[in-house]
């Protein structure tokens, strides 16, 4: 039945099925089956080297492999072989190699880092990833955040204020700015006319008789000058923006061509208020960090 | 003896072994498209239109089933319905059992897709099926089991031939890992939600048990079993270890079991889970290519035909991809390589080259032996076989090529620090980075579902061509009778 | 025994496919249930500090899964340095105790989400998931736009809670139960865990905590950012040694 098939010098199995279909009985290739061999012997070994089985309620932790590593309160400890002494280990290299940068940074004042070529080039390389990775969802690459929401680090306009140990005070316990909205307080005309005033702290020409009733609104019954100042420069011990630079973090006035849409949205803010929270970091990153964000930010604006 | 193979096809239930083979290339086709599609969201992601059903999360399960479970899981039943009955040489056990496994089957399928879309998974991945569709797919496989069984049991052979082995051990391992990892306590009776039995890192080692047997079973034992017959069949030679066939066999559904955890490195799971599925990877190295040894072999004495026959071709790089693929994966079960390539794109061409070099290369090599067998004439077009094959084989290189360059790249700048041991690189650079091999991914992508979509058109001619014979070859016969 | 017996009888070979194959499951998953070590002890006080979720993040959990955020995001930093620096302390064992199931992930297209619970305001998260390159322009995450749209169902709550409950999460149903919790978990939590109280709660943390900044009505935004907001925040690794957590290894 297998008649069309060539002659062949190892022996099929004798078997067919479906007509024609055979099997050679030819040996396990060499190199195969000492291959396999050479897998065994290397998980033999592994096994023996790491934790591999269970045994009731613990398992083979490995032999001749153990792991010696200080944490990060000075104490040293052995373990068997495992991924998270691994890392230990791996913390403990880290932290010897940056300790000299760290040490020195920590001791030494914002002005001594900007000072010293060595420690602000540490600094910057680990603020600039620091950055990146946490901020930059908000403010963006470089720190030019986004009007209406997160304002911009790289302009010399502080909300908080500019200062290191301003900047700091951000970052550790973060901020939550709110200005409050006056649409159940003052009337439609008191808010136009208030906006009108507004506006023209800043230098845009406006309607001086409008600006002037709302002059009366922003020092009288908006109040708004508890918060802002009666120059309108803000304070930065509560946030409250400076009305009278040309920056605007919320109220989009820059992207608005006309008076008109200006003053919209200034309205706009004015009527229904806003609030904005950013995240604090204390915790999440440690002290040494902040104070590199903290430097980081501060050169971010050219150091203003 | 000698000419069962020419004997009648009533001899055999071909209806079943149709219906699954023209459901392969469907599935193949759509899931393929899928895949195309979620691999263009990912480098242009305004194609999730903000349209929930499309959207690149609910997307890619979609893509995963349909080519997994349809294309793949079609191509099983396909052919292990064929191969069962030409290697036991009887009919297929249960006629109505058979058609129930068919509506059972692809109904689970189009259900699972069409429930993803609507947001009902249970976010296991490959298993993502909610409970209603797990237990149709439960009774399903039971159904098929029983009539595997029962058809070796009816064989006129008293040997199993060896790809029934792995289809057995596929269809008894798929059973065992779909019930236990889909246990679930619904909401309620009538909702489609369910919370998982397991939770945490005894959850995380149930799920790639199963997924990675997923891979093994499913996408590895049963395709070895389509290799088993289909290669020999082809080249017309005998296979070429028996003895190898047996070791590699035994070997091969023992250590997968074992080598879930490989998809859990450096994770909460205990170190020493870790280790035994790192090991016994590697331990599956031979194992695995014994299977593509056997085939390669099988092969060689039929090199010649590697010029003239397309399908010959495809059965040859599939193995070679088989190859590849199986070396990959224990390499990358290495804890310090999978520390890089762990969620990494890494993973994702490691994945398609099984996938696609693998899975879909040696399914569309049997079914070009097969669509002309269960018609009853030629393939319509060899031509269109051999471009189909070249689309494919470009189509894996760029996939390929593109997956270790995004994987490798963003493993490594991950891991990168500065000189004073700082991170280089912020995640959201390597997004950027991923760009350009996500645009080469969908340009292989684009080459390896035309070649399926000119399959497809080479099958449906085929048939056509195979009906209107065959109604040629029953007026003549009508018009003999009507002579006589 | 010749491999002959095996290959010529079905029976056989069916019973030996099934002992070889279930071997490796045996001998991995189970002693994960057994072996003390494996999901650490995480007290602070006296008391468990990861706890199951509220209602609320539960179900923003529920959303989580459904849009298929798992398929992009990890919930699992591994002990790297790399990792650490990036995401935080590497998670433990402990911390997922309660995901029915876990997130883990196996593919991170986007950021590792194990410890972005309060890294960001509830403000930035509406607005990046409504559109996500709004914020990260070189983002490639989809919107979902419709999260702040739908508002979010909650009736079924209790049926949930109730489903968990029976795969082994202590909420409370029963006055002993309830009572356990206080002594687990203290009272604050332990009254989040009431099922009884369960939509009463929901309603009480979406108002509160106005995730979504709209207080008029409960989205599935207001669920899935509380979910966010609650990740990876349940330990706070400042209470524990350096290195305390590398002896359940
Ligand atoms: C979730 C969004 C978000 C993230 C993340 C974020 N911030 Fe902020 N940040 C804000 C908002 C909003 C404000 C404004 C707060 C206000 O107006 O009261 C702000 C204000 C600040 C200020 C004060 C600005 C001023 O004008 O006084 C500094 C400094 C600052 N952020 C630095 C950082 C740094 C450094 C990081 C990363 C470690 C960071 N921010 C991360 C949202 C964020
Ligand atoms: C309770 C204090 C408070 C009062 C009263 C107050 N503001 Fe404010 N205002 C703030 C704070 C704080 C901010 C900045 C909020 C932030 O950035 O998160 C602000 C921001 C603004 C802005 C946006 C500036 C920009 O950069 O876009 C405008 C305009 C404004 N206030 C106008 C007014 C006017 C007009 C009134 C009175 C009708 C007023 N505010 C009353 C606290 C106050
Ligand atoms: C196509 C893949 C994809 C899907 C699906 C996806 N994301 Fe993302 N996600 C990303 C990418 C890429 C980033 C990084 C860029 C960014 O911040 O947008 C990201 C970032 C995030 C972040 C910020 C993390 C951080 O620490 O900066 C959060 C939170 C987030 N995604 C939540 C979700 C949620 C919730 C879902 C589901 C509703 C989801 N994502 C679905 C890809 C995805
Ligand atoms: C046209 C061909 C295909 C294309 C373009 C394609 C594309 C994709 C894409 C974009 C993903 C998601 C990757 C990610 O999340 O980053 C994916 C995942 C996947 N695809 Fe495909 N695919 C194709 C064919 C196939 C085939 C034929 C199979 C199986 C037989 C397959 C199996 C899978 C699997 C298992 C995953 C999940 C991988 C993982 O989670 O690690 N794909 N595919
Ligand atoms: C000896 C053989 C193999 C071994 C040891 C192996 C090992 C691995 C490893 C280590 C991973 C990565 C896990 C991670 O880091 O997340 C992986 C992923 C994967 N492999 Fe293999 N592999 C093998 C063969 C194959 C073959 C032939 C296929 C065929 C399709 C395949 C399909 C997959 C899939 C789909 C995944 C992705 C799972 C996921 O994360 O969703 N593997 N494999
Ligand atoms: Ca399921
Ligand atoms: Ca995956
Ligand atoms: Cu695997």
């Amino acid at each position: 039945m297998s008649s069309e098939k060539k002659q062949h010098t190892v022996q099929t199995t004798g078997h067919a099925w479906d007509g024609d279909l055979q099997e050679f009985n030819n040996p396990l290739p060499n190199w195969w089956l000492w291959g396999f061999y050479a897998t065994v012997v290397f998980a033999v070994i592994y096994w023996v080297l790491y934790p591999a089985f269970p045994i009731g309620n613990t398992y083979t932790k490995g032999a001749f492999n153990e792991i010696t590593y200080t944490t990060a309160d000075g104490k040293t400890k052995t373990s068997h072989w495992t991924t998270r002494a691994l890392l230990m280990q791996e913390m403990q290299e880290a932290r010897e190699l940056q300790k000299p940068y760290l040490e020195k940074i920590n001791k030494t004042g914002y002005e001594q880092i900007a000072g010293n070529k060595e420690q602000s080039s540490f600094a910057y390389s680990t603020a600039k990833v620091l950055f990146a990775d946490n901020c930059a969802a908000c403010h963006q690459a470089g720190g030019a955040g986004v009007i209406g929401m997160y304002p911009n680090l790289a302009d010399d306009a502080w909300l908080w204020g500019g200062s290191y140990a301003q900047i700091e005070e951000s970052i550790r316990k973060g901020r939550n700015g709110n200005m409050p909205g006056f649409k159940a307080s003052l009337s439609a005309e008191q808010i136009d006319n208030v906006a009108e005033y507004v506006l023209g702290l800043s230098g845009i020409e406006v309607n001086k008789d409008k600006a002037a009733q709302g002059k009366a609104v922003f020092e009288g019954a908006g109040t708004c000058h508890v918060c802002h100042t009666k120059a309108g420069s803000g304070q930065f011990a509560m946030g409250s923006a400076n009305l009278t630079d040309k920056v605007w973090t919320f109220a989009n006035v820059p992207a608005a061509k006309t008076l008109a849409e200006k003053k919209t949205a200034v309205k706009e803010v004015v009527a229904n208020g806003f609030g904005r929270h950013m995240p604090a970091w204390n915790g999440r990153l440690s002290d040494v960090e902040i104070k590199m964000l903290a430097f980081y930010v501060h050169q971010l604006s050219a150091g203003k | 003896m000698a000419n069962v193979t020419t004997q009648s096809p009533e001899q055999y239930n071909y209806d079943i072994v149709r219906l699954f083979t023209i459901m392969t290339v469907v599935w193949g086709v759509l899931g393929m498209l899928v895949g195309v599609y979620i691999a263009s969201e990912l480098a242009w992601p305004f194609l999730n239109f903000d349209n929930p059903a499309i959207t690149f999360g609910r997307l890619r399960p979609v893509h995963t089933t349909l080519v997994i479970f349809g294309f793949g899981g079609s191509a099983l039943f396909a052919t292990s319905y064929y191969v069962v009955q030409r290697t036991c040489q009887t009919r297929l056990w249960g006629e109505g059992l058979a058609k129930f496994t068919f509506l059972g089957w692809n109904g689970a399928v189009g259900l699972a897709a069409v429930s993803y879309m609507m947001g009902y998974t249970q976010a296991r991945e490959y298993a993502e099926m909610v409970w209603p569709i797990d237990l149709l797919i439960a009774v399903t496989w039971v159904a098929y089991l029983v009539i595997y069984v029962m058809t070796l049991r009816k064989r006129s052979q008293p040997h199993i031939y060896v790809a029934n082995w792995f289809f057995i051990a596929f269809i008894l391992a798929t059973a065992i890992l779909h019930i236990f990892n889909n246990m679930a306590v619904p909401v309620s009776l009538f909702s489609l939600e369910s919370y998982s039995l397991h939770a945490g890192v005894q959850d995380a080692m149930t799920q790639w048990w199963y997924g990675h047997n997923a891979v093994g079973f499913f996408l590895t034992a049963a395709f070895l079993g389509m290799m088993y017959y289909f290669v020999p069949k082809q080249a017309g030679r005998p296979v070429y270890s028996y003895r190898l066939s047996i070791i590699h066999f035994w070997a091969l559904i023992f250590l997968y079991m074992w080598v879930g955890a490989h998809h859990l490195h450096w994770t909460a799971l205990p170190d020493w889970t870790s280790t035994l599925a790192a090991t016994f990877s590697i331990l599956l190295l031979l194992p695995s290519w014994g299977g593509m040894i056997n085939g390669i072999m099988t092969l060689s004495g039929a090199w010649d035909r590697l010029r003239n026959d397309p399908v010959i071709r495809f059965l040859i790089v599939s193995l070679s991809f088989y190859g590849m693929s199986t070396f990959e994966g224990p390499l990358m079960s290495l804890k310090s390589v999978n520390a890089l390539s762990h969620y990494t794109d890494w993973t994702i061409g490691h994945v398609h080259s099984g996938a696609l070099g693998w899975v879909a290369m040696i399914s569309m090599g049997s079914l070009y032996h097969l669509v002309p067998r269960l018609w009853e004439t030629k393939m319509y077009s060899d031509r269109l076989i051999n471009i189909h094959f070249w689309l494919a084989t470009i189509g894996i290189v760029l996939y390929i090529s593109a997956m270790w360059v995004a994987g490798i790249g963003q493993g490594l700048m991950l891991r990168a620090f500065d000189e004073y041991g700082n991170l280089a690189y912020t995640f959201i650079e390597t997004v950027s980075f991923l760009h350009a091999p996500y645009v080469v991914r969908t340009i292989g992508g684009v080459f390896f579902v035309t070649g399926m979509i000119l399959m497809a058109y080479n099958v449906y001619m085929t048939i056509r061509k195979g009906k209107a014979e065959a109604a040629v070859l029953e007026a003549k016969l009508a018009a003999k009778l009507a002579n006589a | 025994m010749k491999h002959e017996t095996i290959e010529t009888n079905a029976g056989w070979l069916i019973a030996l496919t099934l002992v070889v194959i279930s071997i490796g499951g045996l001998v991995e998953i189970v002693p994960l249930y057994f072996i003390d070590s494996t999901v650490e002890t995480v007290k602070v006080a006296g008391k468990d500090v990861v706890r199951p979720y509220t209602p609320l993040e539960l179900r923003g959990r529920d959303i989580y899964q459904r849009e298929g955020c798992y398929v992009c995001h990890s919930q699992m930093i591994r002990p790297f340095r790399d990792e650490a620096l990036r995401y935080g302390h590497y998670s433990l064992a402990a911390e997922s105790q309660f995901d029915h199931p876990f997130q883990w992930g196996s593919k991170r297209t986007g950021p590792d989400l194990a410890r972005v619970g309060k890294k960001y305001s509830n403000q930035w998260h509406t607005q990046h998931l409504i559109a996500p390159r709004s914020v990260v322009p070189e983002s490639i995450m989809p919107n979902y736009p419709w999260l702040m749209n739908k508002s979010l169902s909650y009736k079924d709550i209790g049926n949930r809670m109730r489903a968990l409950k029976m795969v082994g999460v202590p909420y409370a149903e029963t006055q002993a139960e309830y009572d356990a919790n206080v002594k687990r978990y203290g009272k604050e939590v332990a009254d989040q865990l009431d099922i009884n109280k369960a939509e009463e709660n929901l309603l009480a943390q979406a108002k509160n905590g106005n995730y979504d900044g709209d207080i008029s009505s409960i989205s599935e935004m207001d669920a899935l950012v509380a979910y966010l907001q609650v990740l990876g925040t349940m330990v706070d690794f400042k209470q524990f040694e350096d290195g305390h957590f590398a002896e359940f290894r």
